[in-house]
């Protein structure tokens, strides 16, 4: 599975989402997560992924947290 | 006598905090409350630096006790009120509507205890991985802006989830209130509605005696539409708010817009009918007006009292 579509999986813990509907520019905004939903989301990737992320305003897109994931397992390896 | 970590963390003789309600909480009411042996705090809500600026300075002039500064985090002023409060040397800061692990590392180098106002356990987890000193664990019994949990069901799911000392909030009036928040594994309690009535308070008659007069169905909650709900008391203004967010002809646009400046209207001007009266459900457990300092005692006195009598259900 990719970054994508296991933020993904995570994601649908929060939302009813169509397939094909999110993409790497969904906003959270467009999904109607409030910060504590992001917050949530967030740590949930964290679990998944074995890492530390912190919340802050670059986090905007479903793109921008795979690319968070990815530099940040990255790091870790 | 009631003691715990939270005195010794803040410099204050009772473990009390007073809420850091908008255009309520200003420098008199919190030196009252300092000065009474809890934690006064001066709310910045959406007010700019020199506001708070000239705040800060008053309390000094009325008090030489520890105080704080409530920074809303979705305020437009958000930045600069960051900045006073670490250039005004402030001792305590609590956060609300947000995260504020943006802040944290400055506020924490500037030697500022940090207590975040957290709704949920992650956002508890959050705050105590950014540096927070405690937190601030509030229930949807409060009143203004609310989380989902009830205090009774988030304060143990908190203590459960960090080490740092936490703080109960929401629904708490009297020294029973303290006593089972300290069951719930809190060491301290903030009070918001219960200081409404304190004689140091601000605000207009008409809005103390709205509060010391309202019974136990006397709020409710307005605003789930917009994702912001609220706990006021009923009047003219919650009633016809609650029946129009159901009313899918008005746009969330021009909802907001009536809810813009209802605060100050009963804060300010006392208005009955077009005032938005913030207030939690225990406002009908606040009985008549008196010193902000002789509540504090009043509440611990009672606090006292039931928790040496707990034992009697033991067998």
């Amino acid at each position: 599975m990719t970054t994508f579509e296991r933020v993904e999986a995570q994601l649908k813990e929060f939302k009813d989402l169509n397939p094909g509907e999110l993409t790497m520019e969904t906003t959270f905004a467009q999904l109607e997560l409030d910060s504590l939903d992001t917050v949530d989301l967030l740590m949930a990737c964290e679990e998944e992924f074995g890492i530390t992320i912190e919340p802050d305003e670059n986090l905007k897109t479903v793109g921008d947290v795979v690319e968070r994931i990815d530099s940040l397992v990255a790091q870790k390896q | 006598m009631i003691e715990s970590q939270l005195c010794q963390l803040v410099g204050i003789k009772y473990p009390i905090f007073q809420g850091g309600m908008a255009w309520i909480a200003d420098a008199n009411l919190a030196a009252a409350v300092s000065e009474g042996g809890g934690l006064g705090i001066i709310a910045a809500m959406n007010a700019n630096a020199q506001w708070l600026r000239q705040e800060i300075r008053k309390i000094r002039t009325l008090t030489q006790k520890p105080f704080g500064v409530n920074v809303m985090l979705m305020s437009p002023f958000v930045e600069e009120v960051a900045q006073v409060v670490i250039e005004e040397k402030v001792p305590v800061v609590t956060t609300g509507a947000g995260n504020p692990s943006k802040y944290m590392k400055a506020w924490n180098q500037a030697g500022i205890r940090v207590i975040p106002v957290v709704p949920s356990v992650n956002m508890a987890r959050l705050a105590e991985r950014s540096g927070a000193a405690a937190v601030i664990a509030e229930g949807g019994e409060s009143g203004g802006h609310i989380g989902e949990l009830t205090t009774m069901a988030l304060v143990p799911q908190v203590r459960d989830s960090v080490s740092i000392p936490v703080i109960a909030a929401g629904g708490i009036a009297d020294g029973r209130g303290v006593a089972a928040a300290m069951m719930l594994g809190a060491c301290g309690v903030q009070l918001g509605t219960r200081f409404l009535s304190a004689t140091e308070c601000g605000i207009h008659p008409n809005y103390k005696n709205k509060v010391i007069t309202a019974k136990d169905l006397d709020t409710i909650v307005t605003g789930r539409r917009l994702g912001h709900p609220v706990r006021q008391l009923k009047n003219k203004f919650s009633r016809r708010y609650a029946k129009e967010e159901y009313n899918m002809a008005i746009s969330d646009e021009e909802l907001e817009a009536m809810g813009s400046g209802a605060l100050r209207r009963a804060v300010v001007e006392g208005d009955e009918e077009n005032g938005c009266f913030l207030a939690g459900q225990i406002a009908a457990m606040v009985h008549k007006e008196q010193p902000a300092a002789q509540i504090i005692e009043e509440i611990f006195d009672e606090a006292q009292a039931v928790l040496k009598e707990a034992g009697k259900w033991v067998k």
